[in-house]
This record gives C-alpha cells, sequence and structure tokens, in this order.
C-alpha cells in the first residue's frame, strides 16, 4: 500500500482517539446523567473500533478481502492464499460479543437512571439533596 | 487508486464522526443529542464495512442506531429533556 493510505489509516486512527477524548470529557464534566450516558455510549464505541482497526492489516496485494471461505480448501496454498489477503478474524469476534454485552450494560444503566430519578427527582448530579 | 476510495470514505466518516461527538457532548437539549449520536454510530457503521467487517455491521447496525436511541429516547421522555 502507499504512503497516502497510511496517512489516512492513521487520521481514522487519530479521530478514534478524539472522539475517546471527547466523550470522556463528557462524561466527566457534564452533570447530567442521560448525558453521561450518551458520552459512555460513544466511548464504548471508539473503543471497540480500536479493535477493528487492528484486525484490519496490510496485504502485499492490496486491498484486503473479508475473512471468509467461500469453498472448502483443496490444498495447503489455498489456506496460504486465503491467509494472505484476508482480514484477521480475532477482533471482530471480540468486538461482536463486546457489543452485545455493551447492550445489556447500558440497558442495566437506564434502569438505575430511571430509579435515581424517581427517588431524587432529577437526572443532574448538582441538584441533589441528601 | 480503487484499491484507495474505501480508505477514502472512511476519512471522511472518521471527520463526520469527530463533529457528530462534539455536537453530541455540547448540546443542551438531550433529543437532538440523541441523533447526533444516531449519527456518529452510522459513520462508525460505515467505518467498520470499509475495514472488512460486515458481520459486525449486521449486529452494530440495529443496536447502536436502533435499540440504544430508542432507549435513551424512552429515559428521556420518563425524565428530564434539557440539560441545566
Amino acid at each position: 500500500m502507499s504512503s497516502a493510505t497510511t496517512f489516512l489509516l492513521t487520521t481514522i486512527m487519530i479521530s478514534f482517539i478524539i472522539n475517546i477524548a471527547i466523550s470522556l470529557y463528557g462524561v466527566f464534566a457534564k452533570p447530567s446523567l442521560v448525558k453521561k450516558f450518551i458520552a459512555l455510549t460513544i466511548f464504548s464505541d471508539s473503543v471497540n473500533s480500536f479493535a477493528i482497526l487492528i484486525g484490519f492489516r496490510r496485504t502485499p496485494l492490496g486491498y484486503p478481502s473479508i475473512a471468509v471461505m467461500p469453498s472448502p480448501p483443496q490444498s495447503v496454498e489455498d489456506l496460504k492464499r486465503f491467509v494472505s489477503e484476508a482480514v484477521d478474524p480475532v477482533p471482530q469476534a471480540l468486538v461482536l460479543t463486546a457489543v452485545v454485552i455493551g447492550l445489556a450494560v447500558n440497558m442495566f444503566l437506564v434502569g438505575l437512571i430511571m430509579l435515581y430519578y424517581k427517588y431524587y427527582g432529577s437526572t443532574s448530579t448538582r441538584r441533589v439533596k441528601i | 487508486m480503487s484499491e484507495m476510495l474505501p480508505v477514502i470514505m472512511a476519512f471522511v466518516a472518521a471527520l463526520i464522526s469527530i463533529v457528530a461527538t462534539w455536537l453530541a457532548v455540547q448540546e443542551r437539549d438531550m433529543l437532538i443529542a440523541t441523533l447526533f449520536s444516531a449519527l456518529q454510530s452510522t459513520c462508525y457503521a460505515l467505518i467498520y464495512y470499509l475495514l472488512m467487517a460486515p458481520d459486525i455491521v449486521l449486529v452494530y447496525l440495529p443496536v447502536s442506531v436502533g435499540i440504544l436511541p430508542l432507549i435513551t429516547i424512552i429515559l428521556i421522555k420518563k425524565t428530564e429533556r434539557y440539560e441545566e
């Protein structure tokens, strides 16, 4: 791949880092719990994107292909060619699991925010009187 | 040039996702912030597709553009809409 592709992939990685920084600012600095929740979902998505970007490998043949074999391999050379031109499927499997588990955790957080509003009368963390 | 085109599209989607994240964090109205969050998730789904992970897109798109904004809108309806 050319150096322009390297530049663009590096820029995509830096944009993930900027997204992580903005969403962490939202989690820590914003008083509303709903805003913290939205920023937390953005944070988890950005961290998952890092794993996908690690699994995107460079191949000498050009743009890599999807990690799926359309037919069973007939010889060792078929397997070698597939391994040399496909992306890494392991981070994709990990992210697939992380998305589903993150959905369950976010549902739990929504329930906690509803209970918070029921007891304290507000979702802001600055107006709570105990 | 043909192998550059998916990377350029992913680059543009990454830039749009930065703007959407900033607007989602800074917006006072929670409903509009939820919509900006959905826009950011759409950009990430496009990036996943262009980085050769279409199986992630099939799971991520219903979860993060469908279910999570729906649950957040229900949460906003039951609690407060505007940030102080």
